[in-house]
């Protein structure tokens, strides 16, 4: 029986050990709320890329329990049906990555049925015209067909973001989805994912673009070393802040 | 100035900038002129010195007949075993990339095995030495085996090719894989695909475009390795080029001849490689 209020993420105690001496998440603790959207902040290399990913097991976390939907994973343990129980977190959460990653092979079309056909086995006409809505969502109608190598980053990732729709997430995680955009790409990517708050979508995303962090996200949680600094609602965080650290932080960024 | 078709004056570019572009073209122009007379050079050359040999022109013309009866063999070893060999390829760097210990270090093994033996010696094997493993199995009871052991000269060829061209490909494929982005593997992976599916649908068909250069060099090669078979009596191209010459005691002109046949296939293979490879590449930002 899950509550209607229980977490859509919850972290517990999750730990990432590289290396004996690279302690890249210490015993990090986290809960999303169903629809909330969160914005990780923090210098690079403090882990909260590794975080993000070890939420649907790109990273195997080397101690600490993930539950996602309700489908709890315990770090390291040894069960035939764990990798299943890996793909169905996958299933349910969107993921989009700095590069974007696309199929260079595939048309934006494909790109985005990829998902539904392969992993979710739909028929190609239903996965077809639900990636048709996303892409008229998403403004990219008429690059149908195109490869995305004919695509600027700003349309490649909003295509990325249209692939994860495509599998209907219950959370979208982003790896610092506009890092790698020309500055004037930015806008139309930040636009899209604050659509998708907007219509209640759980957002975890690692991302230093401001209007995103300051505007759209719920909560903003500061990450330095591995663990958290500081957390709490954007104005608090960027006018307020408590920790030296989040100010030495912010005034980098800001 | 001498005339130039594509600079214009009044294009907006500088009169400096065009004096320069003229030069690079005339240049260009010049250089394409020079290799084609460079290559003339060389082909008259070439038949100079056939006419010099005072070689059998008559006798070649005969003969060719007679050696082109071959090439249904030499093409049909060289197709069936480049297709053992890609199968054998595919598998093998599966193999060479699992985490599986067993299926590891039998493809590692394979791979170094094959490549540090001469395919010489790997032919015979074939041919020669395994009719005595058939019979060392018929004395521990196996009776009957030895019937299976001893190959036909057509299929110990063929075998002796595609197991040795598959270790090399296997390499060729292995690298192929491992060329494409991590990150491709990662976004199918967060899509929740399975370790095959995602090899199948993400990896492999890239790899593929990687793959096909250096498995048509292998092809090309393997088509002039194919006269290996000769050597276990197999009509093909240059088993009759062989023949023949010794015979009339006119190698000279038998191998001239075979070996002109096998440039002009492999002239041919290399054009056919070049399209295939336009093809591959459609979606490449590169070729655009």
């Amino acid at each position: 029986m899950m509550e209607n209020d229980s977490p859509m993420v919850k972290i517990s105690n999750i730990h990432k050990v590289f290396h004996p001496d690279m302690h890249v998440l210490c015993g990090i603790d986290l809960e999303v709320k169903k629809g909330e959207t969160v914005a990780i902040l923090g210098a690079s290399g403090s882990g909260k890329s590794t975080l993000l990913r070890c939420i649907n097991f790109l990273e195997e976390p080397t101690a600490g329990t993930v539950e996602v939907d309700g489908i709890v994973i315990e770090a390291g343990e040894n069960d035939k049906l764990r990798n299943g129980r890996i793909r169905d977190i996958r299933k349910r959460t969107g993921m989009c990555f700095q590069a974007f990653n696309l199929f260079p092979h595939m048309t934006v079309l494909e790109n985005i049925i990829e998902g539904p056909v392969t992993v979710l086995h739909q028929k190609k006409e239903a996965a077809v015209s639900y990636a048709e809505q996303l892409l008229q969502w998403i403004g990219l109608s008429e690059k149908r067909d195109e490869h995305p190598s004919r695509l600027s980053g700003g349309q490649q990732q909003r295509v990325a973001i249209a692939r994860s729709l495509a599998m209907k997430p219950k959370v979208m995680l982003f790896d610092e989805p506009t890092s790698a955009l020309d500055p004037e790409l930015v806008g139309e990517v930040v636009e899209v994912m604050e659509r998708l708050a907007k219509e209640g979508m759980t957002i975890i995303a690692v991302t230093h673009e401001l209007h995103f962090a300051r505007d759209v996200a719920d909560r903003i949680l500061i990450m330095d070393n591995g663990n958290w600094v500081e957390q709490g609602p954007p104005e608090k965080i960027f006018n307020n802040p408590e920790q030296e650290r989040t100010r030495q932080f912010l005034a980098h960024i800001l | 100035m001498k005339a130039d078709t594509n600079i214009s004056e009044g294009s907006g570019i500088p009169a400096e900038a065009r004096k320069t572009l003229t030069q690079i073209e005339t240049d260009r122009a010049a250089y394409k002129r020079k290799l084609i007379i460079s290559f003339i050079i060389l082909a008259i050359a070439m038949v100079t010195v056939l006419i010099v040999l005072k070689l059998d022109f008559k006798f070649m013309k005969n003969q060719l007949p007679f050696i082109f009866a071959g090439m249904g063999y030499t093409l049909f070893v060289s197709f069936m075993a480049i297709s053992l060999a890609c199968f054998l390829a595919v598998v093998g760097a599966l193999g060479r990339l699992s985490k599986n210990p067993v299926f590891n270090s039998i493809a590692s093994s394979y791979v170094s095995l094959i490549r540090g033996t001469p395919l010489l010696v790997q032919v015979y094997m074939w041919y020669l030495a395994l009719p005595q493993i058939g019979k060392a199995l018929e004395g521990y009871g196996f009776t009957g085996i030895q019937a299976y052991f001893t190959l036909p000269a057509l299929t110990a060829g063929i075998l002796a090719l595609g197991v040795c061209y598959g270790a090399y490909m296997t390499e060729t494929v292995r690298a192929g894989i491992q060329s494409i982005d991590p990150g491709q593997t990662e976004a199918a992976n967060a899509l929740g695909m399975t370790r095959s599916q995602t090899m199948k649908r993400i990896i492999f068909p890239q790899a593929l475009r990687v793959i096909i250069p250096p498995v048509s060099n292998e092809f090309i090669a393997m088509v002039k390795d194919s006269s290996l078979v000769s050597l276990m009596g197999v009509w093909e191209l240059s088993y009759r080029a062989i023949k023949m010459g010794r015979r009339h005691f006119q190698s000279l002109e038998m191998l001239i001849t075979v070996a002109l046949i096998y440039w002009m296939m492999c002239i041919l293979l290399q054009y056919f490689q070049e399209k295939l490879e336009t093809h591959m590449a459609r979606g490449d930002r590169s070729i655009r």
